[in-house]
């Protein structure tokens, strides 16, 4: 049998049911995926007929599983995978348009080298060339290299974590700004006080009667939105014995998820954790409520002043809370994001300690996934050695930097003392705009890999990736890349990928099982990963006895208007190149291909701003001009832009689009190294001028009414 | 007729209560119906060809103000005011599925459906749009691809209604509840869509429809809707 067995005739072998004895002695199985003939087609590709393939989406870091249809080796249409514990064959808009990521017109076709940095024009590079600078840069000295990663838990970060640690470099930092609006170094901190843990808490959203949402986004973008709003469907549904869910939500605008809320309460932002505070005092007067913390110095009053609510109605709800049987506080990126955030996660925390729904149905558990999230604080040590001159070769993989972070981190200027960037892009963002080589990674469809899923999952999960189509263009994987140096003994990304898997082998308890290697990868091919078969969170444990934070909620600088900005149906920024995400529109707004700046039309109306006007929004750290859009549930003293739009680069669909509030951000962080992105202030000058933005409310039907 | 008759009569059942609006249900509609995208000068005159949108209305003054969210699709009427008015007979009754068909191929655009059509639910293909290479490898093989001058909408994804009677006929059995999902009740993350048999007095859509939640959109127009929407906003005796 010859050394490399091509995935038809794995597939082939492993339909026959001869797996483990023929398999045994061959060289690693199904490593490859071939191109053949046309008469030739592999049995699975039959004419007429569709294949599926279960994989992992990886637009997002949440993991949920795919099963791809294909038809005739084509990639056809994302569907959940029925079986998968995160997303139970559900799937969200970005999960949806993953094939217009991997059919998009704007990709980098093979490995490229830019003249000069910034300018679009690029010229081909031979892989090999290209493979020598990673070779060179690798064997060079170690403390110069850094590696800048996306978000994803994943065989890369891994694979990434273990090359820096061999050569001794810096081990990776994974950032990203779905990260940044989650305040998730500022969770998992948050967690390590209150539980002793530093990993991501689960939150049992569907066991629950009675969840109280902190600026929790958790059916737009939180942590794992799918995995969440399957939970949010279950609690909402009244069943025989089970009462229908209610949720309260605080923030400063009414989002998609407090759309949903039975209660919204429009609060100041950065005052949710001085609320939780007041709640947990009127709690603690109540039965059912043993404090962990010290309430005596909270003033309830002063609190419900400071936010902007009227103290019977928290009194109301406190006792709505003290009838709850499950209640479930949650800690969300709104509230985390401020100069407090640590103190207020803390706090909201310290409800659900109060209340006892520790590793209860209803309660939090905690997770098994590894956190490991870079903080603003990390990623401003990076970029004070890459101004320094101390990088000199900088790898970036699975972000976009230059769009993500606030510009006055001067990420951009430090570029500039790296002598070599290398940027692994499957698309021309801004970004890769400023490296030297691109050398495009397999789009997620094309290529292996696993991927830990992060908080949304009641049980450990190794969600498994495989490719679904041949690799369209020249592009190599990354991690075959890095592994090309030699630091590492696997010769190549499916054998890092099953050295991993190799520690499940004979594991019980399991989704699948196997004896041995190949028979173990076979199923976790087949069935899209590994997993618990049953649910195994471990409870947490109440450590902790310290006084609550009675910190005032504090906006930075000067200006009229607080600024909320929040991650959308692009998540990162990355989706905006998906033309069926632009033309999807926006839940709350309807407004598509375009951003806008959501002002409360009784505050617009003292400006003289109306729909549709371009204002200039401008805070201490920059400004960006903007469309106004009258939205009645915002408060009248805070204005908000979506996250994800104003590209400058990223192919036709994305450029020139709206504006990046990432612009007028402040590098201000909190007690745990988070950007308190919700501190910021802005000012809002009229422009006089007018640009009609598309939208799908008031306009169906209507023709010519522009 | 010499065709198989299949007994089932589609619906629809959408919980408002539940339903987010996340809009997970409109890409999904999308990218299974090889729904072009149309940029965003033509969106904004109204030339979106969304199958599926999602009404979003607010309720109240600030700060009581909320939304209610209704996600609207062709309604597959009993009595469908678009189909007497079709010169063509392109906008036909199914009586096997009973739902309504458009027939792409007959339609000569005279957009008499559009006008007729209570909900709004029609699209029409004023252009022929672009999905540049190799964009269109994606294109759905089991869903025609339109052109400029043909009337669309929702079909209740009859593709996948076809091919769920296809795969029960072979194992030769009955279609099973849960055999035939459409693309949006498929994705939604909540499970707000429900989808089957109404004839089942115990499918799944049948017994959500009998929700004393229940209504049907414009019902005092007697078009005699398949879909059914169930009231959301409150806590009905729980």
């Amino acid at each position: 049998m010859s050394e490399i067995i091509s995935r038809r005739n794995f597939l082939k072998l492993a339909g026959l049911g001869a797996t483990a004895a023929v398999l045994t002695g061959c060289g690693p199985a199904a490593r490859y995926v071939t191109r053949n003939p046309y008469y030739d087609m592999p049995e699975y590709t039959q004419t007429g007929l569709s294949t599926y393939f279960a994989t992992t989406c990886r637009e997002c870091p949440a993991g949920c599983g795919l099963i791809m249809r294909t038809f005739e080796g084509r990639a056809i249409k994302a569907e959940g995978n029925p079986a998968h514990p995160v997303n139970g064959g559900k799937l969200c808009s970005r999960g949806l348009t993953g094939v217009q990521g991997l059919y998009n017109p704007d990709r980098f076709k093979s490995a490229v080298q830019r003249p000069q940095r910034g300018d679009p024009a690029v010229e081909p590079v031979e892989w090999d060339a290209a493979l020598q600078v990673v070779k060179d840069a690798l064997n060079g000295p170690a403390g110069e290299v850094a590696f800048l990663l996306g978000l994803n838990q994943d065989h890369l970060a891994d694979l990434v974590t273990q090359l820096a640690e061999t050569i001794g470099a810096p081990a990776p930092l994974r950032y990203g700004a779905l990260g940044m609006f989650e305040g998730r170094a500022t969770l998992v901190k948050a967690a390590e006080q209150v539980f002793g843990q530093a990993v991501f808490p689960y939150f049992d959203i569907a066991g629950a009667d009675l969840v109280v949402s902190f600026g929790a986004n958790f059916l737009e973008a939180w942590l794992s939105p799918v995995a969440y709003s399957r939970a949010y469907g279950r609690f909402r549904r009244a069943e025989p014995l089970k009462k229908r869910g209610y949720l309260v939500s605080f923030e400063a605008r009414r989002s998609l998820t407090s759309g949903s809320a039975d209660e919204w309460y429009p609060v100041v932002p950065g005052s949710e954790g001085l609320l939780a505070a007041a709640l947990g005092k009127l709690l603690s007067e109540s039965s059912g409520f043993s404090a962990v913390m010290d309430y005596a110095a909270v003033d309830v009053q002063a609190a419900c002043a400071a936010a902007g609510i009227e103290p019977e109605k928290l009194e109301a709800l406190a006792q709505l809370i003290a009838r709850a049987e499950r209640p479930l506080f949650l800690p969300g990126g709104n509230a985390l994001g401020h100069a407090d955030g640590l103190a207020a996660a803390v706090n909201i925390l310290a409800l659900n300690a109060g209340r006892g729904n520790f590793g209860v149905p209803g309660g939090v558990y905690l997770t098994t996934s590894p956190a490991g999230t870079a903080t603003l604080t990390d990623l401003r040590g990076l970029v004070d050695r890459m101004r320094t001159g101390q990088v000199s070769t900088l790898f970036i993989h699975g972000c976009n930097p230059v769009f993500e972070l606030p510009p006055t981190l001067g990420f951009t200027q430090a570029l500039a003392n790296v002598k070599t960037v290398v940027s692994f892009a499957s698309f021309p963002d801004e970004t890769a705009l400023q490296a030297d080589y691109v050398l495009p990674d397999h789009t997620p469809l094309e290529g292996w890999g696993y991927q830990y899923t992060l908080a949304g999952v009641d049980r450990p999960v190794l969600s498994g990736a495989q490719p679904v189509v041949v690799p369209l263009y020249e592009t190599r994987a990354t991690a075959d890349m890095l592994l090309s140096a030699g630091k590492l003994p696997y010769k190549d990304e499916v054998e890092f990928i099953q050295s991993v898997l190799e520690d499940k082998v004979g594991q019980p308890d399991a989704n699948i099982s196997g004896t041995d290697l190949p028979s173990l990868w076979a199923k976790y091919l087949q069935a899209g990963g590994w997993w618990l078969a049953a649910p195994s969170l471990s409870a947490p444990e109440k450590n902790f006895a310290d006084g609550a934070s009675t910190a005032q909620p504090q906006a930075a600088g000067s200006g009229q208007f607080h600024l909320m900005t929040y991650p959308t149906l692009f998540g990162d920024g990355s989706g905006a190149n998906r033309p069926w995400l632009q033309e999807t529109p926006d839940p709350a707004t309807t407004v598509m291909w375009n951003s806008w700046v959501e002002i409360n039309p009784k505050t617009a109306e003292e400006l003289g701003l109306h729909d549709d006007d371009i204002v200039k929004v401008r805070s201490e750290a920059g400004e960006v001009e903007a469309v106004v859009y009258l939205y009645p549930a915002i408060r009248p003293d805070t204005v908000a832009i979506p996250f994800g739009q104003g590209h400058t680069a990223l192919g036709r669909w994305a450029e020139r689009r709206g504006c990046n509030p990432a612009e007028l951000l402040k590098v201000t962080m909190n007690e745990a190294g988070d950007l308190a992105f919700g501190d910021t202030l802005v000012t809002i000058t009229p422009t006089g001028k007018r640009r009609p933005i598309a939208r799908a409310e008031s306009r169906v039907g209507v023709y010519g009414d522009h | 007729m010499a065709e198989e008759q299949y007994p089932e009569k589609w619906g629809m059942v959408i919980d408002q209560d539940i339903c987010t609006g996340c809009q997970a249900c409109v890409t999904a509609c999308s990218m299974e119906n090889n729904i072009p995208f149309t940029g965003e000068e033509e969106v904004a005159y109204g030339r979106g060809m969304h199958w599926l949108r999602i009404q979003r209305y607010w309720e109240g003054e600030y700060p009581e103000v909320s939304p209610t969210h209704t996600p609207m699709m062709c309604q597959q009427c009993g009595h469908a005011p678009c189909e007497p008015v079709c010169p063509v007979f392109a906008t036909v009754h199914s009586e096997s599925e009973s739902i309504n068909l458009q027939v792409y191929n007959r339609c000569i655009g005279t957009r008499y459906c559009a006008n007729n059509c209570p909900y709004i639910a029609r699209s029409f293909n004023w252009f022929d749009y672009e999905v540049p290479a190799p964009m269109n490898y994606y294109l759905n093989p089991s869903v025609t691809v339109r052109r400029r001058g043909v009337m669309e909408k929702c079909t209740f994804c009859v593709q996948r209604i076809y091919a769920g009677q296809e795969t029960a006929k072979k194992e030769g059995r009955a279609l099973r509840d849960g055999d035939v999902v459409p693309a949006c009740a498929q994705a939604c993350p909540v499970d707000a869509i429900i989808f089957g048999d109404l004839t089942d007095p115990n499918s799944r859509v049948s017994q959500a429809a009998r929700s004393e939640r229940g209504y049907t959109q414009l019902e005092e127009l007697g078009t005699a809707p398949r879909v059914t929407y169930l009231k959301g906003g409150g806590t009905y005796g729980g």
